[in-house]
């Protein structure tokens, strides 16, 4: 078929080539900086005994080892899943090392004894922690690689009896809490990547909102990828109680690496009856130089269940980052009157692909869920939408809504829809709607027009394209999303 | 996936298997009676290779997920070509059910028995000159030219099987510039399993056709359940020449135990244009993909179908549309009603190639569950490698309104026929909107009517 394409052809109608083609080089990365601080790594390789070493190493009891055990075994007769629209080279999952922790003599007690390095690199990122903590009025669980290193507001936050801790603490606290709801919504064996976190995750953050307690702060952690060679599986696990609500932020940035980095992380959330779970995430990790070189993988499985009835999950994501984006935050509606949301936006510029999308499951009566999606390619990025609407024989009265919209700029990149519609019961309610379109000269101009320069146009443009995302998101990530979908479009028109 | 399966004996030696075995046979038997072309005998042999190589489609491809063969490869034993060009008494229509789907017009008819044209039914005026319209059989022998080079460009293992196989079928081949008025009207009665016929139509540019595709069989008790006895396996092959203009039914009614898989491709020069409709109600199992390739500037491919379903039956219908000169328009239209626990599948995709500016594609699948065991798949694709086009789509599933439901109770019409009233409606208006000549939407609305007879009866 290829050879009846249209190669020769002039390029009529199209935009000057100085405004809306071509990729220019932006000011690279700007988070793109490497702390040096000595790190305690498993040997490169992965076998029973990596599994085995990295429980030893976090003091796990014998039950979790198993369970890490049984996921490796099923792991090992899995294939990476190939149906998405995604160019991957080959992994070599022996190549990489499944254990980083900073060294440290003692765990640390307070912020004093903090290593300084690793301050400092808080710093740069701007994360608030002790007094800038305070000021921002948000509580940080900080990852830097695999173990966490402080945690804030936690005195506070257990007063309401939330417990908001990392995944190691609370394995060693709440063993009943963890061993009750770990794997029950993403079990070990549901996806190659999944299993793969089960068996070598490194830590994470664990959230428990107790029957009735709504959450009085914005929850968030920053995760960040550091050492080199050091694929990152964080595990989260949050479980809001009968009437319980929660709004989590997830945000994430990460050095500049010339190596492909594999980040394959879990999420699992569930709500029981009347709860509410906002789960909101900012992506930007390294997402390669403009030739396709370095940049993250991230291959990440988010599930959550809507257990109770009238239980509420809303997942909002601004996706900016990484090489490689293989991500479906789904819902499982399962009680009476639950309700799933998703709402994204997905930029791919340079080389940058993208295939994400959500799975919203309708198992219970008059369950509803509502997809927003927002593509935006440039440069040559590839963006899938891919989601399944699915009603089962028992949801009656079931609603679903989904819109995708696809922006093209350039003529090099692609944007794909591939929704997935699945319904079995008549008293179902399903409806999709999708359009791609580029933007238009008509409106560059018009704002052009008006003084703003074209990279401001743009700017204004696609944040007007993304408005009924960006809405969703907490105040703090609306404004730092609009800011990164500026930066991700640096260089694309101009 | 594995492409062929191996198995170890017993002795060590080892024996490979492949979905072509049980057709094997027949083939060399085929093979070694047929008086074909040279360069015929190779491609037959070549498809033959290429289908077992890919064996039949499987619900682990992505394309199959939602299509389960299995009725079909579980039917024993498996189906075999027909050796030989001998339509038996058998397997002819009857008068009266040929009757009930010949169009109320003059028409260029051919019949197909298990997938041989039978003379004795095919019937027409005088064809005009620059028209050629022929069995398959008889264009190898005085036309070979028009088939040379028209094999194999079908994706997929059926297509595959197809070209091997196949035993007859019909070309229809219009020089530039002729418009044949009288429309052609193909009738495929199957009975047997492994019916391989083809259906090959070539517009020169600036001509025109009409052709009616109809694909019959035994109406049988009317449960869609239990094993496959028959099945009819197409494929279409259509070239448009500039400007030419194709307008295409196609109306899949055959029985309760038949499995129908059709593959049509469609490639589309400047300007041409492809007027298809298809109304599927037919089949236990049913199968249609449809390839168009909008490879001139301003080609225009239009789609309206609707599949109306009920009992144990399943239907996939499967579009895509590749946009590969500038300003293509294409336009979908596909309805489905799903009763009884019957099972309707849509997959669409439409495409546009890197430099296909000022594409116009749009999509619609809307369907209707009226059952609680009735399933609906629908899977509207998009892949836009242009950035100068207006894309969109849309997919529905839901039941009938209830507010339109009382509204015509409350002027005294009984439940059943207001049912009966938006059932109609819902999937007449697709019909209606193919714009299609008068005698063939006549067809096509009867078509919808003895369905809806059939389910209140």
């Amino acid at each position: 078929m290829s050879d009846i394409t249209t190669a020769n052809r002039p390029a009529s109608n199209a935009p000057a080539p100085d405004v809306l083609d071509g990729i220019v080089q932006g000011d690279g990365y700007k988070y793109g900086f490497v702390t040096e601080v000595e790190t305690d790594d498993a040997p490169p390789g992965l076998n029973e005994d990596t599994v085995r070493f990295i429980s030893a190493k976090k003091g796990e009891p014998a039950w979790l080892l198993e369970w890490r055990l049984k996921a490796f075994r099923r792991w090992r007769t899995m294939a990476p899943p190939d149906w998405a629209k995604l160019d991957i080279a080959p992994i070599d999952y022996q190549a990489a090392s499944y254990y980083s922790a900073p060294k440290a003599a003692a765990g640390p007690k307070s912020l004093d004894e903090v290593d300084p390095e690793l301050l400092k690199t808080y710093e740069k990122l701007g994360i608030p922690l002790g007094e800038r903590a305070a000021l921002a009025g948000v509580a940080v669980d900080a990852v830097f690689d695999s173990v966490s290193v402080a945690t804030t507001f936690k005195d506070k936050l257990a007063d309401l009896g939330i417990i908001f801790c990392s995944f190691g603490e609370a394995v060693r606290e709440h063993p009943d809490l963890v061993r009750r709801y770990l794997g029950s919504v993403v079990p070990q064996g549901d996806n190659f990547f999944a299993a793969l976190n089960s068996a070598v995750f490194s830590d994470g953050s664990f959230v428990y909102v107790p029957p009735g307690v709504r959450c009085p702060m914005e929850l968030s952690t920053y995760f960040r990828i550091n050492a080199a060679k050091t694929g990152q599986f964080e595990r989260t696990l949050l479980i809001a109680d009968k009437g319980a609500y929660v709004s989590y932020l997830e945000g994430c940035t990460a050095p500049q690496r010339d190596e492909n980095q594999l980040h394959a992380a879990v999420v699992e959330l569930v709500a029981m009856e009347d709860a509410e779970i906002k789960y909101a995430t900012v992506q930007n990790w390294y997402p390669g130089d403009e030739n396709g070189k370095g940049g993250i993988y991230n291959f990440v499985t988010k599930r959550g269940a809507c257990r109770g009835a009238r239980s509420k999950i809303s997942w909002a994501q601004v996706e900016t980052g990484s090489a490689i984006t293989w991500k479906y935050p789904s819902c499982l509606l399962e009680g009476e009157g639950a309700t799933g949301a998703f709402y994204s936006v997905a930029i791919t510029n340079n080389r940058q692909q993208a295939d994400t999308g959500t799975k919203m499951i309708h198992i219970g009566r008059n369950t509803t869920s509502t997809v927003i999606s927002k593509g935006i390619s440039a440069g040559r990025g590839q963006n899938t939408y891919r989601g399944q609407v699915k009603v089962l024989s028992g949801a009656d009265g079931a609603r679903n809504y989904t819109q995708c919209d696809s922006l093209l700029i350039g003529k090099r990149c692609g944007a794909h829809t591939v929704p997935y519609l699945d319904v079995r019961h008549p008293g179902a309610t399903v409806e999709h709607e999708a359009t791609t379109s580029k933007i238009s000269d008509d409106q560059m101009f018009y704002c052009q027009q008006r003084g703003l320069t074209a990279e401001d146009a743009l700017s204004l443009i696609v944040n007007g394209f993304c408005k009924e995302v960006l809405n969703e998101l907490p105040m703090e990530f609306a404004v730092e999303a609009q800011k990164l979908l500026a930066v991700s479009l640096e260089g694309s028109v101009g | 996936m594995p492409i062929w399966s191996m198995r170890l004996e017993a002795g060590g030696a080892m024996l490979m298997t492949d979905d072509s075995a049980p057709f094997r046979e027949g083939f060399d038997q085929m093979l070694a009676t047929a008086a074909e072309p040279v360069w015929l005998t190779f491609r037959r042999r070549a498809e033959m290779d290429r289908f077992a190589l890919l064996g039949f489609p499987t619900r682990r491809q992505e394309a199959w997920r939602f299509t389960d063969l299995e009725p079909l490869t579980a039917a024993a034993p498996l189906p075999m070509a027909a050796p030989l060009p001998m339509a038996m008494a058998d397997d002819l229509p009857s008068p009266a059910s040929l009757a009930l789907w010949l169009l109320p017009v003059t028409t260029h008819r051919l019949v197909l028995a298990n997938g041989h044209v039978v003379p004795s039914l095919s019937a027409g005026p005088p064809l005009p000159d620059g028209v050629w319209l022929a069995s398959v059989a008889e264009t190898l022998r005085r036309r070979p030219d028009l088939l040379e080079g028209a094999f194999g460009d079908e994706d997929g293992a059926l297509a595959a099987l197809n070209a091997a196989l196949f035993t007859d079928g019909v070309v229809l081949a219009l020089e530039p510039g002729v418009t044949l008025e009288t429309p052609v009207e193909v009738i495929h009665h199957t009975t047997a399993a492994g019916a391989h016929a083809r259906l090959h139509i070539a517009l020169g540019a600036g001509s025109r056709a009409t052709v009616v595709e109809t694909a019959i069989g035994p109406v049988g008790d009317g449960a869609a359940a239990g094993p496959v006895t028959s099945w009819g396996n197409t494929v279409g092959v259509v070239t448009l020449g500039a400007d030419a203009v194709l307008t295409h039914l196609h109306i899949q009614a055959e029985g309760p135990a038949a499995c129908h898989t059709a593959a049509v491709r469609a490639v589309l020069a400047d300007r041409a244009r492809y007027d298809a409709c298809a109304v599927i109600t037919g089949a236990r199992l049913s199968r249609r993909d449809m390839a168009v390739v909008l490879a001139g500037d301003e080609a225009e491919f239009r789609l309206y179908g609707a599949y109306l379903l009920d009992g144990g039956q399943e239907a996939t219908l499967s579009v895509r549309a590749d946009h590969l000169g500038l300003g293509c328009r294409t336009d979908e239209v596909v309805k489905g009603v799903l009763a009884g626990a019957s099972h309707g599948v849509f997959l669409g995709t439409l495409a546009v190639a890197p430099g296909a500016d000022g594409a116009d594609a749009r999509q619609v699948n809307r369907n209707l569950l009226l059952s609680p065991t009735a399933r609906v798949d629908t899977k509207p694709e998009l892949e836009i490698l242009a950035d100068d086009v207006k894309c969109a789509h849309g997919a529905t599933v839901g039941s009938l309104d209830e507010a339109a439901l009382f509204y015509l109770q409350a002027r005294g019409i009984d439940p059943e026929t207001a049912r009966r009233m938006l059932v109609e409606a819902f999937a007449a208006e697709v019909l209606d909107a193919a714009g299609l000549p008068t005698a063939l939407a006549e067809l096509a609305h009867r078509h919808l009517w003895r369905w809806l007879d059939g389910r209140d009866s």
